[in-house]
């Protein structure tokens, strides 16, 4: 039976879809019906613009994001190791933290160009805190005795960081990254919607504009997959990377 | 102490004004010109409602999500069934940007508030759920055994033991949410709103008012600010017991 429970909840929310699809007391306008979200999304898969769309989002998605692990990971391990970045940066962090990026889109519009560059802008600036600020806390408590150990074995500044600071930070940069890889998707698909004339997002949003509720749905079908995929390999390789430590969730 | 903590800003804006003096592109604003543009619009009515707008979107939004989040997140945490009923459901569309389903509440609820504050709760949502439902079965068998054994109900074990254990978990995601729910509004406002901060900057913007596109993003960041410095309180006064 409780094997069968994960299933039937999915299964009862589609078959109510499809009931309420097919009653005709609305309009497919606003529930299309399986089938023809199912087709919608063959044509996706089967048309090369729309899988170049895809492509085009996550570029921008994952080079914000790589650029932000990059820059993230430097600065949160420097801010760990050093009592003097770290009081000069974390207030700047901490403090605009729970500030909104995302309002400084029109500007990075105006200094980066509409295209692309403003949304890797944005996307780069909302992924480096959650890394930054998980890469710190890791490097700041890897255990003094581990340090001393290695030290006293006669290790150099740069073999301690290599073989004992970043071993022991991995499994925080990773915590940072599975909070920014659904961030990179949420900025991309936000500026998409909001100012592009490509990527999903603005596929989204076309097809509303052109009342095509089945393709909108079909897109949304394409962005919920590939945030899920994407989540899925930030955790495989997580798990190839820290192999000595199991992530410790139920489901994910 | 305040001011060696924040030596690198106070650095940073000195450098932007000092930049400012030797000319910058018009759509960038020195900090002085920004501060007297914000004071100048703190007189005039318009910041005052598109704010009220915008909050009335984000915290019914944020506090419908979230209490939703809580109470199915803790169910979900102590009933076996209920988890293997919804969990699954909730973590395989976690990674999900939620934004997208924005057009489709449109279609549905209408392009008005209602919509907008159905997307914000449904954001704000999961983080809430996914902390309550790790705090809740995080709580220590111990003490659910001990109140069991000194013959507390199933109800008061839930209420005194596993309540109160998932509860610094639930603040935490608290802070997550809130945050969230201001990303949403504005993300929903620059789609599709007739007002608030996110309709503002959106209009200044295209209409090159680039003194109301500063005064929107420094309403936003102080609202962000402030919003997120309350959670904070609520819980260190609600969760004294807990505070290290």
């Amino acid at each position: 039976m409780t094997r069968v429970l994960p299933f039937l909840f999915v299964g009862v929310v589609l078959a109510i879809w499809e009931a309420v699809a097919r009653s005709g007391h609305w309009s497919p306008l606003l529930f299309p019906s399986l089938a023809k979200i199912g087709n919608e999304l063959m044509l996706f898969f089967t048309k090369t613009e729309m899988l170049a769309e895809a492509l085009v989002s996550l570029e921008r998605a994952l080079g914000g994001f790589a650029l932000a692990a990059v820059v993230g990971i430097l600065l949160g391990i420097v801010m760990g190791r050093s009592r003097v970045v770290a009081a000069l940066l974390d207030p700047l962090f901490s403090g605009t933290y729970a500030v909104p990026k995302l309002a400084l889109f029109p500007i990075f519009i105006f200094v980066f160009g509409i295209g692309s560059l403003s949304k890797v802008a944005l996307v780069f600036l909302e992924c480096l805190y959650p890394i930054v600020i998980m890469t710190y806390a890791g490097a700041r408590e890897v255990q003094e005795k581990l340090l001393w150990s290695a030290r006293n074995m006669g290790a150099s500044r740069a073999a301690i960081l290599r073989r004992v600071v970043i071993p022991a930070t991995t499994p925080f940069i990773f915590a940072g990254f599975r909070v920014a890889v659904p961030v990179a998707m949420i900025v991309v698909v936000i500026t998409e919607m909001v100012s592009s004339a490509d990527g999903l997002g603005y596929q989204v949003i076309y097809a509303m504009a052109s009342l095509k509720t089945d393709r909108m749905l079909a897109v949304v079908v394409v962005i919920a997959a590939l945030g899920y995929l994407l989540d899925k390999a930030v955790v495989l390789a997580r798990d190839r990377l820290i192999y000595w430590e199991k992530l410790d969730t139920y489901y994910v | 102490m305040a001011v060696a903590k924040a030596s690198l800003l106070i650095a940073l804006l000195l450098v932007w004004q000092l930049a400012a003096l030797r000319g910058l592109p018009e759509y960038v604003l020195s900090p002085f010109e920004i501060a007297r543009f914000f004071v100048q619009a703190l007189g005039s009515s318009e910041l005052y409602e598109n704010i009220g707008a915008s909050l009335g979107r984000a915290l019914p939004g944020f506090v419908l999500g979230s209490a939703l989040g809580a109470l199915l997140g803790l169910a979900a945490g102590t009933a076996r069934w209920f988890d293997r009923l919804l969990s699954p459901a909730v973590f395989l569309t976690y990674p999900v940007p939620k934004i997208v389903m924005l057009p489709i509440f449109m279609i549905w609820f209408g392009i008005g508030d209602l919509s907008k504050v159905l997307i914000i709760a449904l954001a704000c949502f999961y983080p809430v759920f996914i902390n309550a439902y790790t705090g809740a079965r995080q709580t220590r068998t111990i003490l659910v055994w001990s109140a069991l054994g000194m013959g507390a109900s199933r109800w008061q074990v839930f209420r005194r033991v596993v309540v109160p254990s998932a509860a610094p978990m639930i603040f935490a995601s608290l802070r997550v949410s809130l945050a969230l729910s201001f990303i949403v509004m504005f993300a929903a406002e620059m789609i599709n709103a007739r007002s608030g901060l996110g309709h503002m900057i959106r209009v200044a913007e295209n209409s090159l008012r680039f003194d109301l596109m500063y005064v929107s993003l420094v309403a936003i960041a102080i609202l962000g600010y402030a919003g997120d410095r309350l959670v904070r309180l609520a819980h260190s006064r609600l969760l004294a017991w807990q505070q290290p």
